[in-house]
């Protein structure tokens, strides 16, 4: 089956083997294997659609397969349900925090597994147990008594692990997708814990989009294509990072991507299409000042409380500003709506797409002409063909599958609904693009898509403002860098003259700016 | 398995919001409703020596009781529900259930029922509607305003039919020692709230059973992936709610030395009040049981102080309607700006 050889049950502290899943109208698994060793961090990747969360799923006894068999420590399992799997010792941390905001850490920890006393429930006993397991095996202090929705989003995600742990009888454990809510800086974190519960010995399953995080932690990795195993790659050996994930890459898209960033003719910057001036909220934002040149990509980096999301927030209108200057296109521009940041010339694609960014219940097409209506009306009527044949044309362009501008956008994966939202934004011809994290949750395939567009955009004369975290894909796609720190834009330098270690260290402080 | 919700942050923020942002203006409207009711509590005292009197504090202790303890029975509901009006936990109902246990209890007793056999009766209605709340909610999968809202409808027309829509004046003696009674000087419905207090808050905030029923209101899918089922803990705390309104229908009949019809209406506002109120007194700022009722007791004796200054009665209700907006308004900003 994989290079590594076969393994015996006994070894595993999970194996899944040809297991098959049909949906009406859609095979999601097809014979798909998979086999985690003890004490063993094992990656799962594939694109959107490949099968993973199926297979998690069905792991999990939320969905049942049609045909295959499952062992967790060399025991197989009959019929698999969610309360069978918790007692093998198999747990997941679930990509979506969920826990209650109002409880308090103790509480949120000991969640479903309360402990009694002679006068009900033992709180202080919770309290102190919770606050040593998050010291002691995942490395945070927190006070038991802090309310959830008063942490980080890491530090809620070390609730969430610490929730899945605290009965001590976690043997396998699996992480779907635990850094897509992170920032660079607290990914360290959530590693340095996943490392604590290595040396302890559980086993664990990490299903993530982000390869070089695989690259990081992983012993081994099974990729997935199409709703099967189609490899598995040993991490172990000591090869580079530059050989490792482009055969990870193949293995995905079952071809060479070629470069995953599009070529870019970078043409002489003749003016400015976005300018900010002494930009300052009173809070955290501390005088803002940057440029964005039509025909310009210009990343703009830093960690949760940099002020970056605040400065996307108040670029598009949805954050009041005290003191500062937006000008557009040379004019002036009013952004204190998100209205009148559009008619302006702004556009953004947000960093939340399934909730800010698209009317999961309105058609495709209706989704991209949502910014444009005016364009296809004739006196307020909506030219419903015309609208139609937008949709279908920007969905060609976009290759967004599946096809057919009458589908409800809600079916669409993430990758497929994000390419709509930037459909949208195409359509709406604007002179600067904003997009907030651009490419979080989506897969390799559908980013190297997202690339082209942005390239194109670009080339055609908008200035666009690329935020993103992942160092890689910043220094792949855009002309100048900035970097924020505390509300303040600490450099300012050409992708060309930094790399990843470098722009690293700028945004979690660890380095003057050159 | 429905998809659990992903924790986002609202997009807009309102101005105001945006005000309430620095760090002294959050102190304030953190401890703002406590300092409202206290200034006025301080005024009515100042204005009236009588406020302040054994006598008044025990006479609005006796009327205030029955809504507190209908604002503790909705205080569960909420807890287990959410606290979403719309889609959250609600029950509406509750005032019209203790009406027709009100309503049943006179009736049997006028009737020359014995009092345990009458009580066992209109607990049994009263219980019976708890049911069918938690039935039209879980198992027909109605939201709770609508659930309730319909069996409010059905129960308050019950009770028109079963005694006819008249009055009726009990004259009972275990009746009068509750409407009229004292423990340690203390009215004996204060001493029912008190019970009904002391027993829902240790199960609801002091056992397992309640530390999962507030998980199943707080976050639903946090509770279902924790192997909790919200549904099961939101019928019983329908059942729940109308346990306590089977106490509040004894001492709503206590109150009303029998029944007078209509009363209802006036407790269905007053105890909605009470219970959001309530939460700005908590904490952590979310509806609990304590709280519900404090609310309850503060807002009745508002109305209190303002008769006892003689204020006109229709400003009473102006005046009470602006300080409740003003304690429900600065918990939403400083909610708000929490996030």
């Amino acid at each position: 089956m994989n290079a590594t050889g076969e393994q015996h049950d006994a070894d595993c502290a999970l194996r899944m083997e040809g297991v098959t899943k049909t949906f009406p109208g859609v095979r999601a698994l097809d014979g798909a294997s998979l086999s985690v060793g003890r004490g063993e961090v094992h990656g799962l990747v594939g694109e959107n659609g490949a099968g993973k969360s199926t297979i998690i799923k069905i792991l999990a006894g939320v969905y049942h397969a049609d045909a295959g068999s499952v062992s967790v420590d060399g025991e197989p399992l009959e019929r698999i349900d969610p309360a069978s799997v918790h007692r093998l010792g198999v747990r997941f941390i679930h990509q979506e925090i969920s826990l209650v905001p109002h409880f308090s850490v103790a509480e949120s920890v000991f969640l479903g597994q309360e402990q009694t006393g002679r006068l009900g429930t033992a709180k202080r006993a919770m309290r102190e147990r919770a606050e040593t397991f998050l010291a002691e095996t995942l490395g945070v202090e927190l006070d038991g008594r802090a309310l959830v929705r008063d942490l980080s989003v890491a530090e809620r995600k070390l609730v969430q692990i610490a929730r899945a742990l605290i009965d001590g009888r976690a043997k396998l454990v699996v992480f779907d997708e635990p850094t897509a809510v992170l920032a660079a800086a607290e990914v360290k974190t959530l590693f340095t814990a996943i490392d604590t519960l290595r040396r302890a010995g559980k086993s664990m399953l990490y299903v993530s989009h982000y390869l070089n995080e695989i690259h990081q932690i992983c012993d081994r990795v099974t990729v997935f294509r199409n709703g099967a195993d189609v490899g598995v790659v040993d991490l172990r050996q000591p090869q580079q990072p530059q050989v490792r994930v482009p055969e990870i890459i193949r293995l995905m898209v079952g071809r060479d991507i070629g470069d995953l960033y599009p070529q870019r003719r970078r043409s002489e910057r003749t003016r400015d299409a976005l300018e900010v001036a002494g930009l300052d909220d009173g809070h955290r934002l501390r005088g803002v000042s940057l440029t964005v040149g039509a025909g310009e990509v210009v990343g703009l980096t830093g960690i949760i409380g940099s002020g970056r999301a605040e400065l996307v927030d108040s670029l598009y209108g949805l954050r009041k500003i005290r003191a500062g200057k937006i000008t557009v296109d040379g004019e002036p521009a009013r952004t204190n709506s998100p209205a009148r940041a559009v008619r302006s010339g702004l556009a953004l694609v947000p960093r939340d797409r399934r909730n800010d960014g698209l009317v999961l219940d309105m058609t495709v097409a209706d989704n991209v002409n949502l910014a444009t209506l005016e364009e296809v009306s004739t006196l307020g009527w909506l030219n419903r063909a015309a609208a139609g044949r937008r949709g279908e044309e920007l969905m060609e362009r976009l290759d967004v599958r599946p096809r057919g501008s009458h589908a409800v956008s809600r079916l669409l994966s993430g990758g497929n609904q994000q390419k709509v939202v930037l459909g949208r934004w195409l359509a709406s011809q604007a002179s600067v693009y904003v997009l907030d994290d651009p490419t979080v949750g989506v897969d390799v395939g559908a980013r190297s898509e997202i690339y082209r567009l942005i390239a194109d955009l670009a080339q055609a004369g908008a200035g666009v403002l690329m935020c993103s975290n992942d160092p890689a894909e910043l220094l792949g796609m855009c002309d100048r860098i900035l970097v924020m720190v505390r509300g303040r834009i600490i450099a300012d330098i050409a992708a060309a003259d930094t790399d990843h270690e470098h722009l690293t260290a700028l945004a979690t402080g660890g380095a003057e700016a050159a | 398995m429905s998809e659990p919700a992903v924790q986002t942050l609202p997009p807009t923020r309102p101005r105001l919001r945006q005000l309430a942002a620095t760090p002294a203006l959050r102190l304030l409207l953190a401890r703002f409703p406590l300092l409202v009711f206290a200034l006025l509590f301080v005024y009515m005292a100042l204005g009236s020596e009588f406020f302040l009197e054994w006598r008044n504090i025990s006479s609005i202790l006796r009327q205030s009781a029955p809504d507190a303890i209908l604002a503790a029975g909705l205080a569960v509901v909420v807890t287990a529900g959410g606290d979403d009006i719309v889609s959250g936990g609600i029950d509406i109902s509750l005032p019209a259930a203790a009406t027709l246990g009100v309503g049943i209890l006179s009736d049997q007793l006028v009737n020359g029922r014995p009092f345990v056999l009458a009580m066992l009766l209109a607990a049994a209605a009263v219980i019976a509607v708890g049911l069918l709340n938690a039935a039209l909610v879980v198992k027909v999968g109605l939201t709770p305003l609508l659930a309730t809202l319909a069996s409010w409808v059905a129960v308050v027309g019950t009770t028109k039919w079963v005694i006819d829509n008249r009055r009726i004046t009990v004259d009972d003696p275990l009746i009068n020692s509750v409407r009229d009674g004292t423990v340690l000087n203390v009215p004996v419905p204060a001493v029912f709230a008190l019970a009904v207090l002391i027993v829902l808050s240790f199960w609801i905030h002091r056992t397992r059973f309640g530390h999962r029923l507030q998980a199943s209101g707080g976050n639903r899918s946090a509770a279902e992936i924790s192997g909790l089922n919200p549904d099961y803990f939101l019928a019983r705390s329908f059942v729940m709610a109308s346990l306590a309104a089977v106490v509040a229908s004894v001492v709503l009949t206590a109150r009303g030395s029998g029944l007078s019809p209509g009363i209802e209406e006036r407790l269905l506002l007053d105890m909605v009040l009470a219970t959001f109120v309530g939460a700005a007194f908590s904490f952590r700022r979310v509806v609990t049981v304590p709280g519900a009722m404090l609310g309850a007791l503060l807002v009745k004796a508002l109305g209190s102080g303002f008769q006892l200054l003689n204020v006109d009665i229709f400003k009473v209700g102006m005046v009470k309607g602006v300080l409740i907006l003003i304690v429900v308004a600065s918990a939403a900003l400083e909610a708000g700006q929490r996030r």
